[in-house]
């Protein structure tokens, strides 16, 4: 049976079979999962050479490595004689890896160097088997992004104007790179993978669901979501979508995007009006972006998500604090918000988890059968860029991810 | 950083252990000209485990540092 997908995603609504169809997931996986690129890591994770770290695109185990000249490689982790796993560790320093089984090597390039007792194969190098490599890996802004397909758009072309939210996230550093440094953490959701992306750039939810922590510790985050407020809903296009609060965090003071001021982080707003001139003003009152790059890497302003399909209705968040290079005025406060709200006792991913588990258990049921999109649909509007635009708690960023994810799932097959 | 020195009047080298990456590795310096090389555990391992032969070969002046092609200067 094909799926009907222009019956199942309507401008307005999309249908719940989408969050609960086992044959929809699997072709997911071929048409987004090993297809689209797909965010793994970030080049600071491997920062010297002989370092690797795993990663998880879908079901699919890959090495991140960094070789000797300094070139960052995603190996998938099969051994070429019988497909043992190579690595079991989540991260080491090893420049070659040898399989457990009958001890096969190879260097953190991929490429074969040798195998035990070489005389069952007529003598030393006579196999040139390696291990697989994604096909195409490439970075930005230090973000290492995996596809499965041999040929497709560039990355650069993937992104899109989400780049430039990315570059947004990399200029608060004085150093002009951000760091993924703290540790992941790794937070498993009943839940269909689509529920969590949508969340991200859902305005509407927060003075709902974050009530309690907002109430409790005085943040200003749920008034950026109000209906009073000017922050706008941005669909970016390619299914990448943001809340730019930056309307709203103009009319404040610098940092105050952070929830802090000047005055408690002093060396750094020094180093960057030094480094920036008059132009230090804007990085320090816009701040970090709140962006969602399809189809799962998330950044949320001081925290970063990589999301991860396991099944249909379940899915791995991992989420880490940003690190600013040369900012440890700013990043011992980064670790500690980003615990904060996305930790293990973190208040706000605690109660989004609750939301997306809760709307898993929920769509199961046979009736109404949609689920409902159409929130600012008629206040929308197309900014002076051309992006499509609605109020910050408007659905224009879910209604964005759905038409791109309808064109890559009706699309010519590869 | 704990280190030791091992030297001889031929060669002085300090060792330590480095955590600095993803994995513990044993750093090697050459005190002599500031050359520094890491070693991670299967490296180790293996020059544990190498044939005698295999460790002259490396001794072998021309083998690296003082080799006719540039490019192996590194030894890598
Ligand atoms: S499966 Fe890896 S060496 Fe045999
Ligand atoms: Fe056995």
């Amino acid at each position: 049976m094909t799926v009907q997908y222009s019956e199942l995603i309507q401008p307005e609504r999309v249908h719940g079979s989408l969050y609960t169809d086992q044959d929809i997931f699997a072709e997911e996986l071929q048409r987004i999962w090993y297809r689209t690129w797909v965010c793994v890591g970030h080049v600071s994770e491997v920062a010297r050479p002989g370092d690797y770290v795993r990663k998880k695109v879908a079901s699919q185990d890959v090495i991140m490595t960094r070789s000797k000249d300094g070139e960052v490689s995603l190996l998938l982790n099969r051994c070429a004689h019988r497909g043992n796993l190579v690595c079991e560790d989540q991260r080491g320093n090893s420049s070659t890896f040898r399989c457990p089984y009958h001890g096969w090597t190879y260097r953190n390039t991929g490429e074969m160097l040798g195998y035990p007792y070489n005389q069952g194969y007529g003598g030393k190098g006579k196999l040139s088997l390696g291990l697989g490599r994604v096909p195409r890996v490439d970075t930005y802004q230090g973000f290492v992004f995996a596809s499965f397909a041999a040929d497709g758009p560039s990355l650069k072309e993937h992104l899109g104007a989400a780049a430039g939210e990315l570059d947004r996230l990399a200029r608060l550093s004085p150093e002009g790179e951000i760091e993924l440094t703290a540790g992941w953490l790794q937070h498993r959701a009943k839940a269909n993978w689509k529920l969590l992306v949508e969340n991200e750039t859902d305005g509407y939810h927060p003075q709902f669901v974050h009530g309690s922590v907002f109430s409790v510790t005085g943040s200003h985050i749920g008034t950026l979501y109000s209906d009073k407020s000017t922050a706008v809903t941005r669909d970016l296009g390619g299914g990448h979508s943001e809340n730019d609060l930056r309307p709203e965090f103009r009319k404040m003071e610098p940092m105050n995007w952070f929830g802090t001021s000047e005055a408690r982080v002093p060396d750094y707003v020094a180093k960057m009006r030094a480094l920036h001139g008059e132009q230090a003003e804007e990085i320090l009152i816009e701040g970090a972006p709140h962006v969602m790059v399809f189809p799962n890497l998330f950044v949320a302003e001081i925290s970063v998500f990589m999301i991860n399909p396991v099944a249909v209705d379940e899915t791995v968040q991992n989420v880490t604090a940003v690190q600013l290079k040369g900012a440890p005025e700013m990043n011992r406060r980064l670790l500690s918000q980003c615990i904060g709200s996305v930790g293990p006792a973190g208040m706000l991913l605690a109660d989004d988890s609750e939301m997306y588990e809760r709307n898993q258990r929920g769509v199961t049921a046979r009736v109404p059968e949609w689920l409902d999109i159409r929130r600012g649909a008629h206040r929308e509007r197309v900014d002076e860029n051309g992006f499509r635009i609605g109020a910050a708690n408007d659905e224009t960023g879910m209604r964005g991810f759905w038409s791109h994810y309808r064109s890559l799932m009706e699309g010519e097959a590869q | 950083m704990n280190q030791w020195i091992i030297a001889s009047e031929f060669a002085e080298v300090a060792v330590s252990l480095d955590l600095d990456a993803n994995g513990p590795r044993l750093r090697l310096e050459d005190l002599r000209s500031g050359h520094v090389r890491h070693l991670d555990a299967l490296e180790l391992e293996s020059i544990a485990w190498a044939p005698d032969e295999r460790l002259r070969e490396l001794i072998d002046p021309s083998a690296g540092r003082w080799s006719d092609r540039a490019d192996d200067a590194d030894g890598a």
